[in-house]
């Protein structure tokens, strides 16, 4: 116990700002009517981001709604409303919690349900989905969404990149995917003229893009400093630091946080502090959302000594330079290149390997760049978006690079009803044996 | 295959159903090469085109998944999992290749479990788009064309426009010829049963379509020269609603109750056969516009009218023709677990379904005939309510 009680060292100073930006983005969508925005229900990594700065539309991210919810542990009220409806409780549980807050609010005639966590989010005058290769929710939510809200228009884009086939060349795809996006994100802009009533002013969007891709620097070079031994910053953290760049890309507050969280890390690293004390193993967070409910777990692993000095999740960026992106003009272009090489630019380094995937080279060029023992996936029993494949990643792992020590946890993102602590930190416990015993084995 | 003659349309549509794959294994056999595929999404016209035997692959509702489980999660659509299983185990090893079009994300996201675990020497992941605008539809022809080129690798054959063209008749030719099978079902009682049916959906998507129109043909002339029964005037009419359920026990379920199943929105059944591929200068449009914009499947967005209602009439209003021309007194709303395309669907189809005149069960369940006896009882009790 002793050693639980020392604990985790530090968490950064600057992840407290986080709560802020979190009810500043609930409580824009309640302002909005009031400034005369329009407020749209939007998704996360949808590619819309700047599109919706650019035209001042408030995003209402009800997959940051449900996870506060989740984090409040006061979400099972909202579950049960969409049960009561027949939405299964198998289903994506960002949705149902959201849909059922929803329900609530247009029973009550569009008055706040009591008790909505962080004084809930407000109502959309417009919903903005994408049928793109994240998942499947993000274009059934709206749908669903509109049983209930049946003035509200929806719009579905649709954003792919090319599919991993280790026989077939992506380079010769990619234009085609481009040229697809660029269009999809056009047929987005003119739905939100018409919502708004106001034309997209070309110029701020492109400026709008500019300043993401400068954000998307800013984080890698942040991050990047987390490979520094102890490492200055942990997976527990990172799951609030995203925010910035999740929620509020293509503003300066966004950008500015990276600045203030660069400026901490550089000086926890002069200053010799890491996130355990001593730090004993490095372990990458190779895969799946986290139980927003139980963040307290990544302290449980510090306290033993394990930090993420790494994760894949919530990583939804990458240095621009390192996508080689053509040049263009449109800057609806610029985002469907970044958005497809994004996801495709590990596609050769994996072609290069036998056997492995874009998803597994992802993970090694992390675990060999971040000095990691071990790797740590969890599967959320209700999305199958980002965890459905992760036994293949594993295995593949474990195939084509290193037999390291491997966990993959159960729980859900949103439903705590099968989460249990003690099995959880017993399964962490065992983990972490096979961590020594792999340590020593390598010397 | 059985050799077809006056009289055994049913019988062999059996063989065929309790024998999965075995016309299929034949041709192999026989030196052709077998492409197995998923969901309604499957472009058949391409792969006859190219002088491939298609089949739609199947799992088995009475067999526990036991290997599949080593490679796939738990939380992935119980029926794609039990496919997964039913082809590590083996019971596909005819094929020479997979087609996976992008349904859902259970299909998308399990692609490299399928391809690095089964090692076909063939292997395409069809990245069907969700949304059926005009950009999409551009899309989708480029996607399909670089399908066709795969293919074409795959087979050392070229496959023209002529070909397409050809392939586009004769699947439109088969598909007419089930829709009259279908009309069988408006009589009361039904000519066809739902069990009966359902054995002929699935031996049709287990041939290559010429056999398929010819098994389809028979199983109607014989079906035609059966004398109408006198109907039970109390059995309700149901119509059954889901994706891929391809296998009798919820049919017999149903009608060992006393109903009769009278018409399904099934993946493999009413969805795949009610609408045709447009003749089109180039075929590949009419058969991009038929998979994105006619199959009326949960995972391409139609959302293009002004009211939420006329936004409802896009996406179900099949559902309510179908109540009216097989008059049916009510609908089971059947949805595998894990399903979201189809979950997040039920209050919208439950809810539009009932302001059609039918009663709505919506059941929740796996692949599998493990929970039977749990479906059997919601049923019968659906049906005292509906009496």
């Amino acid at each position: 116990m002793a050693e639980e009680k020392k604990g985790r060292a530090v968490a950064t100073t600057t992840a407290a700002k986080i709560p802020k930006f979190v009810r500043g983005n609930l409580s824009a969508t309640l302002k909005a009517k009031e400034e005369g925005k329009k407020v749209a229900a939007a998704f996360i990594a949808d590619g819309q981001d700047e599109i919706m700065r650019a035209m001042d539309i408030v995003p209402a991210w009800g997959e940051s709604f449900s996870g506060v919810c989740a984090a409040k542990r006061d979400a099972e009220k909202y579950l049960q409303k969409a049960e009561s409806d027949n939405f299964s409780r198998s289903l994506c549980t960002y949705a149902t919690c959201n849909i059922g807050f929803d329900m609530i609010r247009e029973e009550q005639g569009g008055a706040m349900p009591e008790g909505a966590p962080w004084g809930g989010m407000g109502r959309p005058d417009m919903i903005l989905g994408n049928g793109q290769l994240l998942c499947d929710p993000r274009f059934k939510w709206p749908q669903a969404t509109q049983h209930y809200q049946r003035d509200v228009p929806v719009f579905v884009t649709n954003m792919y990149y090319p599919p991993w086939d280790p026989n077939v060349d992506h380079h010769d795809q990619e234009a085609i995917y481009v040229k697809y996006a660029t269009e999809e994100l056009r047929e987005t802009v003119k739905f939100c003229e018409k919502v708004t009533g106001k034309k997209m002013d070309w110029d701020r969007l492109a400026a709008t893009v500019e300043l993401s891709d400068k954000t998307w620097d800013l984080f890698i070079d942040t991050y990047e400093l987390r490979k520094h031994i102890p490492t200055p910053m942990d997976t527990g953290d990172a799951m609030n630091t995203m925010v910035p760049l999740t929620f509020n890309l293509g503003t300066q507050e966004a950008y500015d946080f990276y600045v203030d969280l660069k400026a901490e890390l550089e000086q926890k690293i002069a200053d010799g502090v890491g996130v355990a004390d001593p730090e004993k193993y490095r372990v990458i967070w190779a895969a799946g959302l986290p139980s927003w409910f139980a963040l307290g777990d990544f302290q449980y692993f510090n306290s033993k000594g394990v930090v993420f000095p790494v994760e894949v999740t919530y990583r939804g960026c990458e240095k621009v330079e390192r996508l080689d992106l053509p040049k263009t003009t449109d800057p609806l272009e610029h985002i469907a290149w970044r958005w497809v090489r994004y996801w495709t630019h590990w596609y050769d380094a994996a072609r290069k390997r036998p056997g492995s995937t874009p998803k597994v080279e992802r993970i090694i060029e992390y675990i060999e760049d971040y000095k990691c023992d071990g790797a740590v996936f969890h599967s959320a029993f209700s999305c199958r978006s980002w965890h459905a494949g992760i036994m293949q990643q594993a295995a593949t792992l474990k195939n084509v690079y290193k037999d390291i020590p491997i966990l993959i946890m159960e729980g859900d993102i949103v439903d705590i009803s099968s989460y249990n602590e003690a099995d959880t930190h017993n399964r962490i416990d065992a983990f972490i044996e096979t961590l020594a015993a792999y340590k020593k084995r390598q010397g | 295959m059985t050799e077809l003659r006056d009289g055994n349309g049913l019988a062999t549509a059996e063989k065929l159903y309790t024998q999965y794959g075995s016309r299929a294994r034949e041709l192999k056999a026989s030196g052709k090469k077998v492409i197995g595929y998923l969901s309604a999404l499957g472009p058949v016209e391409i792969m006859t085109a190219a002088g491939v035997v298609p089949i739609r692959l199947k799992g088995n509702v009475s067999e526990a998944i036991s290997k599949g489980d080593a490679y796939m999660e738990s939380i992935v659509c119980p029926f794609v999992r039990n496919v997964f299983d039913a082809a590590v185990k083996g019971k596909y090893d005819f094929l020479d290749g997979m087609v996976l079009p992008h349904q859902c994300d259970s299909i998308d996201r399990t692609n490299e479990t399928w391809s690095y675990t089964l090692k076909l020497p063939y292997w395409h992941f069809l990245n069907v788009p969700h949304v059926t605008d005009d950009p999409s539809i551009t899309f989708m022809k480029e996607i399909l064309r670089i399908f066709i080129g795969t293919l074409e690798k795959f087979t050392g054959t070229k496959i023209t426009d002529e070909a397409i063209a050809n392939a586009v008749k004769a699947h439109n030719e088969n598909r007419k010829l089930m829709r009259e099978l279908y009309d069988l079902r408006k009589s009361n009682p039904p000519l066809i049963s739902g069990t009966e049916m359902m054995k002929v959906l699935v031996a049709a998507m287990s041939l290559p379509v010429d056999e398929s129109s010819a098994l389809i043909k028979a199983v109607t002339k014989e079906v035609k020269e059966r004398k109408p029964a006198a109907g039970k005037p109390a059995a309700k009419r149901i119509m059954l609603i889901g994706d891929q359920i391809d296998d009798v026990a919820v049919i017999d379920a149903i009608e060992s109750a006393g109903a009769y199943l009278v018409m399904e929105d099934l993946s493999i059944g009413a969805k795949m056969y009610w609408e045709d591929v447009d003749a089109t200068a180039d075929p590949v449009q009419g058969i991009a516009e038929r998979y994105l914009r006619k199959l009326k499947i949960p995972t391409t967005f139609v959302g293009s009218a002004d009211t939420y209602e006329g936004i409802l009439d896009e996406r179900f209003g099949q559902m309510k023709k179908y109540v009216n021309e097989f008059k049916v007194d009510g609908a089971i709303l059947f949805i595998y677990k894990y399903c979201d395309p189809y979950g997040f669907e039920v209050p919208a189809i439950k809810s539009y379904i009932e302001a059609a005149g039918a009663s709505v069960l919506y059941l929740e369940d796996e692949y599998s005939t493990s929970s039977l006896a749990r479906v059997k009882t919601r049923i019968e009790a659906f049906l005292e309510m509906i009496a």
